[in-house]
C-alpha cells in the first residue's frame, strides 16, 4: 500500500529559511515570557499571533443570521414569533452562533466578519497522516456585547487526541474574543469525522457552531477493481476497493429549537431540558433550499469569500449567502456515491433513500470490519443515525438512464419533514438526480458537480 | 403543556448555575484528591464497586430515600439496598460467576407491591416455581413476575448464570413508575476465563483496575414529586429534567466511590487510566453500559473509540468466531439494553517540553499562554506529566500533569439539568502520566 503523505510546511522548515528566525527574535524581545515549571518557555499568543508555521485553514467563531422560511410564534402572544426573528436583518430570519473560513484574510478583514458566521461550519479534510494546522480567531458575538464567550474547536472523534487539541475547556483552554490558538491534528484514522465548538457546548453547539471533517484514507490514489469497476478514490483502507467511490457528499444534520435562538437574540436562556426542535437541517438548509447551489467564487464553496473578505451568495439566492453548502447530489449513470452523514442535531435522525439501496461501510470513521476482518458492512435503505455520530454509506446509481432521473433522500421521521409546520415538504431533505452518462465531469470536491 | 407554565431563566439564574456548578466542580476536585491521598477506605476511589459472596445469595430491601443533584435538588427515591443496609440508587452492582446459582430475596417496605425481573436470564424461579406474569381475577395484568407485596413482603428469585455478561435487573411492578422511582441495578456475570475477562475469549481481556460501570439513568423530578406526595403521575406528562451516570449528575459523577457526602449515590464514573504500553500497561479499560432511559442515549467518549465487544450479555461474533467489534465514537446506549466496550488511549505524538527546535518531539504549534488562553480547571499544561505555573488568580486541580478527556451524552439537552448547564450525563477519564510519575 502506497503511503501519500502531505506535509505542510513544518515550523523547522520555515526557521530555516530564516525569515522565522527574525520574527521569532521580534516576537521574543517584545512580547511576554512566562516560563513554565519544565523550563519551557512560553510566549504570549495575542490574535496577533506570528505562527511559525502558517495555518492550514483560519477560522474564526461569531454570530450572525441565516434564512429559514416559515413562522414559529411565541406561545401566549399575538403577533410575536420566534421565527423570522424581530431583530434579523433584511432577507433573513434567524440568529446563529458559527464558523467562517477567513484563510488568508487581511486582520481587519478577519475581524470584519463578526456576525457574519455561516450555516453549517466550513467542511475541510485532511489525508492520512498529514499535519493540519487549524487557527482559531474569536471575533466575539455582535449581536451580544454582554456575552464574553471563549470558543474552541473540538475535532469530534479524534482518536488519542491531546487535550490541548481537544477544544474541551476543562481540560484544555478557551480562545476568548480577540485571540487566537491553532490547533494541530496528524490523523491516522480515514473516515467521516464532525467538529464543534465545545465551550458551553449545549448553546454553543445548537446555535450553530458545527461543521464536518473527514480524513482521506492512504490508499487514495491506488487502483483497486470491485465489482467490476476500477476506483481510486476510498472511503477506507479496505485493501479491495469495497469502499470505493466515484462522488462524495457530506450531509450534515443539524436542528433548530426556534425558542433558544431567538432567547440568544433576546438576551435570555431557555431550559434545555425543554429542547423541542422544529426545524430539520441539512448542510444549514431545509429543503427545498437544500438544491440550491452552491454558494462561493464561482459557485465553489471551498472559496468563499470576495475581496472585501466576505461570502459570495448562490447564484440567484442572496439570502443563503451565509448557508453556502448544496445537498442537492448529482451522478452520471453507474457511477457510485460515497454519502458521509454526519448528525449534530440532539435526537436521532432516519434518513432514507427509496429506490436505492445504500451500502453501510463505515460508522465513526470506522470501516464495518471486526478486528480480524470480518465484513459487516450491510445494504440498507434507511440508517439510524444517533447524535454525534457518522455512517458511510454507498450507493451506486442505475446505468442506462437517459434523461434525468431524480430520486428522494430524507428524513423518515416524517414529524420533521417540514418548515416551521408550513404545508408542504421541508427540512431534512434533498434530491439525488441521475444524469445519463457523461454528463458531469470528474468530481473535484465534495458536494460539488460540473457539467462536461 | 409545561413549556408555557414555566418562566424563563434570566442570565442571572444561568451565570448563578454556572457558578454553582463551578464551586461543586472545585469542591468534588478537591475531595478526589483527598480520598485519593488519604488511600482508599472501603472501595477504590474508582472503578465498579461490587456487591458479592462466596454463595451469591442476595437480599435486597426495598426502601425509600432521596438523592441529590448538582443544581442542589433533592429528589424522593425507591431504592435497593443490600439487606439491612441504607437506602442507595442505583441498586448495588451484584457481582457473580458463570455458572453459579444466585438467589436473590426481595424484601418490600414500600406502599406498593414490587418484584424483580432479570432480562437475559432464563429459567428464573420465583419462590420456587416458575417465573409467571401475574394476572387479578378478571384477566388483568397486575405485574410482570411474583411479587413482594406492600408494607413487609418477600419474594425470592433464583436462576442459574449460564453466560458471562453485563445485565440489568429491575422492578416488575408498575415497572414505568417503579424503574424511575430507583428500584433497578447491575448483574455482573464473570466468565469461567477468570474476572479480569468480559467473556470467554482472549480478547476480552481488560485491566482488573480500569473496569467500569456506566449505568444512564434519567429523573422527572415531578414525577417523584407526586409518588412522595402519595398522587398519582400520567405518564403523558412524563419529561425527563436529570440525566445521570450511575446514580448521579456531574460533576458528582468525578467523587470518589462512597463519597460520604452523597449518601444513597455510591458509584462513582470517573475512569482512571494510563498510556497503553506493550509491557507496562497492555490490556485496555472496559466500561460497562446500561441504558435505563426511555430513549437511546448517544454517549460520546472523547479522545479514543470505544470497542463495543457484546450487547446484552453477549459477544459480538460470527458464528464461526469471527469478533464483529464496533468501534464508534458514539455509542447507542438503548433503554433496556447494556453493551460493554473495551477503550485505550495511545501517546501517539509524545510531544517533549524538552525537546530541542527541529526534534521530531517537537510541540507543532506555538505554546498557549495561559495568561490569554484561559486553562480548565484540569489542565496542567500541553504536556503529559508536566505542569505550567498556574497564572495569577488562577486555580488548577491537575495534579501531575494528568490529561483528562471529558466523556459525555451527545443529545447535549442531556448534558443539562432542569434549567441549569453543566450538570447532566457528564464524566472524565483520566490518563496519568506512565510509571514511575510524581501522582499522588
Amino acid at each position: 500500500m502506497r503511503k501519500r503523505i502531505n506535509r505542510t510546511v513544518k515550523r523547522r522548515d520555515f526557521l530555516k529559511l530564516g525569515g522565522g528566525v527574525l520574527a521569532g527574535a521580534a516576537l521574543s524581545k517584545y512580547l511576554p515570557r512566562t516560563v513554565g515549571q519544565s523550563g519551557a518557555v512560553v510566549e504570549a499568543a495575542g490574535f496577533s499571533q506570528v505562527a511559525a508555521t502558517p495555518a492550514d485553514i483560519h477560522l474564526v467563531g461569531t454570530d450572525g443570521w441565516i434564512y429559514l422560511p416559515g413562522e414559529i410564534a411565541i406561545p401566549g402572544t399575538v403577533n410575536q414569533f420566534y421565527l423570522p426573528d424581530d431583530f434579523a436583518p433584511p432577507g433573513l430570519t434567524a440568529y446563529m452562533f458559527g464558523f467562517r473560513d477567513v484563510t488568508g484574510l487581511t486582520n481587519d478583514q478577519v475581524f470584519a466578519q463578526k456576525m457574519k458566521c455561516q450555516a453549517t461550519a466550513p467542511l475541510f479534510w485532511v489525508d492520512e497522516g498529514q499535519e493540519y494546522r487549524l487557527k482559531l480567531t474569536n471575533v466575539g458575538l455582535a449581536m451580544r456585547p454582554d456575552l464574553i464567550d471563549e470558543h474552541t474547536v473540538h475535532w469530534h472523534g479524534f482518536r488519542n487526541a491531546w487535550p490541548i487539541f481537544d477544544g474541551e475547556p476543562h481540560s484544555s483552554v478557551r480562545v476568548p474574543i480577540g485571540r487566537s490558538l491553532t490547533y494541530f491534528y496528524q490523523p491516522f484514522h480515514p473516515g467521516t469525522y464532525m467538529y464543534h465548538c465545545h465551550v458551553e457546548e449545549t448553546e454553543h453547539v445548537h446555535m450553530g457552531m458545527t461543521g464536518s471533517v473527514f480524513v482521506r484514507p492512504a490508499q487514495n490514489g491506488n487502483a483497486y477493481t470491485y465489482n467490476g469497476k476500477t476506483y481510486h478514490k476510498f472511503a477506507y483502507n479496505d485493501g479491495d476497493g469495497s469502499t470505493g467511490y466515484d462522488r462524495e457528499y457530506v450531509i450534515n444534520l443539524t436542528d433548530f429549537w426556534a425558542e433558544a435562538h431567538w432567547a440568544d437574540s433576546h438576551v435570555q436562556l431557555p431550559d434545555w431540558t425543554n429542547f423541542n426542535a422544529e426545524i430539520f437541517m441539512m448542510n444549514g438548509r431545509v429543503y427545498p433550499d437544500t438544491l440550491a447551489p452552491n454558494g462561493g467564487v464561482d459557485g465553489n464553496p471551498f472559496n468563499l469569500n470576495d475581496a472585501n473578505g466576505d461570502a459570495v451568495a448562490p447564484v440567484g439566492r442572496p439570502e443563503l449567502q451565509y448557508q453556502p453548502l448544496t445537498s442537492l447530489i448529482e451522478v452520471n449513470a453507474g457511477e457510485t456515491v460515497l454519502l458521509r452523514f454526519i448528525n449534530l442535531s440532539f435526537s436521532k435522525q432516519s434518513m432514507t433513500v427509496p429506490g436505492l439501496k445504500m451500502r453501510v461501510v463505515g460508522t465513526d470513521a470506522t470501516p464495518l470490519r471486526g478486528t480480524t476482518g470480518a465484513d459487516h458492512s450491510y445494504d440498507t435503505h434507511t440508517i439510524h443515525i444517533g447524535s454525534g455520530g457518522t455512517f458511510d454509506a454507498i450507493f451506486t446509481a442505475p446505468e442506462n438512464v437517459t434523461s434525468v432521473k431524480t430520486y428522494l433522500l430524507y428524513n423518515r421521521n416524517f414529524n420533521r419533514l417540514h418548515n416551521a409546520g408550513a404545508a408542504g415538504y421541508g427540512g431534512q431533505m434533498t434530491e439525488i438526480r441521475v444524469h445519463p452518462a457523461g454528463t458531469l465531469k470528474a468530481q473535484s470536491d465534495p458536494n460539488t458537480a460540473e457539467l462536461a | 403543556m409545561n413549556k408555557t407554565a414555566r418562566l424563563k431563566p434570566t442570565r442571572r439564574s444561568f451565570i448563578l448555575g454556572l457558578t454553582l456548578a463551578m464551586v461543586a466542580l472545585a469542591f468534588i476536585a478537591y475531595n478526589v484528591i483527598q480520598v485519593a491521598a488519604d488511600g482508599p477506605v472501603a472501595a477504590p476511589a474508582t472503578g465498579i464497586v461490587c456487591t458479592e459472596n462466596a454463595s451469591s445469595t442476595f437480599t435486597l430491601t426495598a426502601k425509600e430515600g432521596y438523592i441529590s443533584m448538582a443544581d442542589g435538588n433533592q429528589i424522593y427515591m425507591w431504592g435497593l439496598a443490600e439487606g439491612r443496609d441504607d437506602f442507595q440508587y442505583p441498586g448495588p452492582v451484584l457481582c457473580v460467576n458463570q455458572h453459579d446459582t444466585v438467589t436473590i430475596v426481595l424484601h418490600n417496605t414500600l406502599i406498593e407491591d414490587t418484584s424483580l425481573v432479570f432480562p437475559g436470564q432464563v429459567d428464573v424461579l420465583a419462590n420456587g416455581g416458575p417465573m409467571e406474569p401475574q394476572f387479578d381475577g378478571q384477566g388483568n395484568l397486575t405485574s410482570l413476575t411474583e411479587v413482594a407485596t406492600a408494607n413487609g413482603g418477600s419474594v425470592t428469585y433464583k436462576f442459574v448464570v449460564n453466560e458471562p455478561g453485563t445485565y440489568i435487573y429491575q422492578s416488575g411492578t408498575n415497572p414505568g413508575i417503579q424503574t424511575q422511582m430507583g428500584l433497578w441495578g447491575a448483574l455482573v456475570v464473570r466468565p469461567s476465563m477468570g474476572p479480569d475477562y468480559a467473556y470467554n475469549d482472549a480478547t476480552t481481556q481488560f485491566n482488573a483496575d480500569s473496569e467500569y460501570m456506566m449505568m444512564l439513568s434519567e429523573i422527572d423530578p415531578l414525577l417523584h414529586q407526586a409518588i412522595e406526595r402519595g398522587e398519582s403521575f400520567n405518564m403523558n406528562d412524563y419529561n425527563a429534567r436529570y440525566f445521570l451516570i450511575n446514580g448521579r449528575t456531574f460533576p458528582d459523577t468525578l467523587a470518589p466511590n462512597n463519597a460520604n457526602w452523597l449518601p444513597g449515590q455510591p458509584y462513582s464514573s470517573l475512569s482512571h487510566i494510563y498510556p497503553y504500553h506493550p509491557v507496562d500497561y497492555p490490556l485496555p479499560a472496559l466500561d460497562r453500559f446500561i441504558g435505563m432511559g426511555v430513549e437511546g442515549y448517544p454517549f460520546h467518549p472523547h479522545a479514543f473509540n470505544a470497542q463495543i465487544i457484546a450487547r446484552d450479555g453477549r459477544l459480538l461474533q460470527t458464528p464461526l468466531g469471527q469478533d464483529l467489534y464496533e468501534e464508534r465514537f458514539s455509542l447507542p446506549i438503548n433503554p433496556g439494553q447494556t453493551s460493554d466496550a473495551l477503550y485505550a488511549w495511545t501517546d501517539t505524538y509524545k510531544w517533549n517540553p524538552d525537546a530541542a527546535p527541529g526534534d521530531a518531539d517537537e510541540f507543532p504549534v506555538e505554546i498557549p499562554n495561559q495568561q490569554n488562553l484561559p486553562p480548565g480547571l484540569f489542565y496542567g499544561s500541553p504536556f503529559l506529566g508536566n505542569q505550567d505555573v498556574v497564572p495569577v488568580a488562577g486555580h488548577s486541580f491537575n495534579q501531575c500533569g494528568e490529561f483528562y478527556h471529558i466523556a459525555h451524552n451527545h443529545n447535549l439537552q442531556q448534558i443539562t439539568g432542569w434549567g441549569v448547564v453543566l450538570i447532566g450525563q457528564i464524566t472524565f477519564t483520566r490518563i496519568d502520566p506512565p510509571l514511575p510519575n510524581n501522582c499522588p
